[in-house]
């Protein structure tokens, strides 16, 4: 047995009562951070509100922080933690509406998660030998990250984009979406990129990568997004700035080698919209931030980057396939911080996210 | 002196031509030899990536090859958002021998040395956080800080995904507090230091890229920062030049001076001003750094 003590943020979102209250449990050495909780609810405070159901890592129901990152509790082990002595605080999930203690309302999450249209709509012709349908385990394989979402948010709660703009469609939507354009037996990917290219859509991501920091099953959110990004672009599907501003870094390597910064503007936003900047981008010239460079700053043998790129496209890895390519490299890569001193030394931050928490 | 490949990226090519005098001047009291890469061009930065991914991995992998024979092996970056294309790129090519295949072949084609994948991608951060890099550091910065507060923020590509990056936990990282200290300034502690500035957005989506810039702006100032300081050209020019859309939008004041790493490790060495640059800087931190005369 170990002891283990634990700070959980209490919440009533009845009367908005919040409390952080200390509790020290023993539980067997092998226990997980749902198990001590379990043990808490148990024997010390029936009142504490947490989601669970299989305790196996496969429901998704028991996302939770701790120490501000979003975990699943059932995989969470505590030996290390109670061993190091320090005392973790324990707390609702961000980027959702805090229900009660760590139980969080997802329904905001469900809603986006329907507008995906998360179901195949088939798009295939049945084979004239009058068998099923066949995919082959490669063509699958394009989508084998994604359908590994167990639909926990735990990336939900850490998408810096959506703690900024709610209406953001979110990692765990569009790794969704995703999950069915790259599926061969899918017949609406036009539409769904269409949709999913919209204002809160593909191009509003931030690419901060705490989704795929904080993913419990290795769905790497933040690349399924990237995916999406490379079909729109080989679709035509590109009329969002964001799909604009890669394109004028492709241009740019491929004309001067580096990026053509001063033109980056009202390529990405459109003449109308970059006079509108003016002020601000006199303020850059005056401090040499901004401005024509003369002459114009071009990288040595830039000709062999055109000439790759040409080359690219004549052999056709286009789209989300030139992402899949490099999967099988990175997948030998394991996630998490390993090595190394204390982790809970100097830097530390055991803040929870709360919204209107002030202090 | 320890020999490396040197890619500066965009930034420190055009807008941010500080960060490359900074760094440039600083190299040899770490213990640096620069060997500066000429044909090589920008990485992509997270838009061919996204876009045109096999084009991103060619570009990447011809910066590579071409640190490769400078007979170095060590590729010295200065960017966040480089560090993470060109390590990517990289276990990528290293990983997987058939794709490494294909690519080369592609590279030879169009006369670019092919990559044997000898090459490792290490930020100036790293170089100068820990090993003889760090050593040489506490000798170099024998002018120091004085005690000024520093706030330290590392932005997202520097420390994630935790997988590529893997030089230090990305929830509890240490390396910035750890040169800020060496220096004889004081590192202060906020939650924003290890997210977003929102650069990657900031042209499609303004609104939304300002809602994460406020965040380590307006905790960094309340935590008592006077400057603040950041290993990626990207994150400071959202920081620095986006704080007065900030301020305008907010009608609060901040003034917050952001500084290159290379510039505070080198106020702390005693480099020259005509190197440093600040004058280029919108929000200009020699106020702030003139109170360490006294």
């Amino acid at each position: 047995m170990m002891q283990v003590a634990l700070k959980i943020w209490r919440y009533d979102a009845s009367t908005g009562d919040r409390a952080l209250r200390e509790y020290e449990v023993d539980a067997p050495e092998e226990a997980t951070l749902l198990d001590v909780l379990d043990i808490v609810k148990d024997k010390v405070d029936g009142s504490l509100a947490y989601r669970k159901s299989c305790r196996m890592m496969i429901c998704g129901s028991c996302g939770m922080r701790m120490d501000g990152a979003a975990v699943l509790a059932c995989k969470t082990r505590m030996y290390d933690v109670a061993q190091s002595g320090h005392v973790p605080v324990i707390s609702a999930m961000g980027n959702l509406p805090i229900v009660r203690d760590l139980v969080v309302d997802m329904d905001p999450f469900w809603e986006k998660f329907k507008a995906m249209k998360p179901y195949l709509q088939p798009g295939y012709e049945r084979p004239d030998d009058g068998r099923e349908y066949r995919v082959t385990q490669e063509r699958m394989n394009a989508v084998k990250k994604e359908a590994l979402c167990i639909n926990c948010g735990c990336c939900v709660s850490e998408c810096n984009a959506m703690e900024s703009d709610p209406e953001f469609l979110g990692p765990q939507a569009l790794a969704k979406g995703f999950r069915f354009v790259g599926d061969p037996r899918d017949g609406a990917t036009v539409e769904r990129l269409e949709q999913y290219s919209g204002e809160h859509g593909i191009w509003e991501c931030t690419r901060c990568f705490f989704c795929n920091e904080r993913c419990p099953k290795g769905v790497d959110p933040r690349d399924a997004i990237a995916k999406l990004g490379a079909e729109a672009v080989k679709n035509g599907i590109d009329r969002d700035m964001g799909a604009k501003h890669a394109k004028w870094f492709i241009r740019s390597t491929e004309t001067t080698g580096w990026l053509r910064e001063t033109e980056l503007v009202p390529k990405t936003q459109g003449v109308v919209s970059s006079i509108k900047q003016m002020k601000f981008a006199m303020n850059l010239i005056k401090h040499n931030k901004a401005g024509l460079a003369f002459p114009p700053h071009v990288a040595a043998n830039v000709g062999e980057a055109r000439n790759l790129h040409k080359l690219v496209h004549e052999q056709g890895v286009l789209g989300a396939a030139g992402h899949i390519q490099g999967e099988r490299a990175l997948s030998k890569l394991e996630h998490g911080y390993h090595e190394g001193g204390d982790p809970y030394g100097p830097g530390s931050f055991p803040k929870p996210y709360l919204p209107e928490d002030t202090e | 002196m320890k020999r490396v490949a040197y890619y500066k990226g965009c930034l420190a090519s055009l807008s941010a031509k500080e960060l490359d005098t900074s760094t440039q001047a600083l190299a040899p009291r770490v213990g640096l030899e620069l060997v500066e890469l000429e044909s090589v061009t920008c990485c992509g930065a997270g838009d061919i990536h996204e876009a045109e991914p096999d084009y991103y991995l060619h570009l990447n992998a011809r910066i590579l090859a071409y640190a490769e024979a400078t007979g170095s092996d060590t590729l010295l970056t200065v960017c966040n958002v480089c560090t993470l294309n060109l390590r990517q790129a990289n276990f990528m090519l290293k990983g997987d021998d058939t794709l490494r295949a294909r690519i080369n072949a592609n590279l030879e084609a169009v006369g670019v040395p092919p990559y044997s994948g000898e090459v490792e991608v290490r930020h100036l951060l790293w170089e100068i956080a820990e090993g003889d890099g760090y050593e040489l550091l506490k000798q170099a910065a024998h002018k120091g800080l004085k005690g000024l507060k520093v706030a330290p923020f590392y932005g997202c590509q520097i420390l994630r995904p935790s997988k590529i990056m893997g030089f230090e936990d990305p929830d509890r990282p240490w390396s910035l507090e750890r040169i800020i200290e060496a220096c004889g300034g004081e590192a202060i502690d906020y939650p924003a230091k290890i997210k977003c500035c929102g650069f990657p957005i900031i042209q499609a989506r303004e609104e939304t890229a300002m809602g994460e810039l406020i965040q380590p702006v307006e905790q960094a100032i309340e935590a008592g920062a006077d400057v603040m300081v950041t290993p990626c050209p990207l994150c400071h020019l959202s920081l620095d030049a986006w704080q007065q859309k900030l301020e305008a939008s907010t009608g609060k004041k901040f003034g917050l001076p952001i500084l290159h790493l290379a510039q505070l490790v080198g106020v702390a060495a005693g480099i020259e001003e005509s190197e440093l640059k600040f004058k280029r800087h919108i929000v200009d931190p020699r106020p702030a750094l003139e109170r360490l005369e006294v």
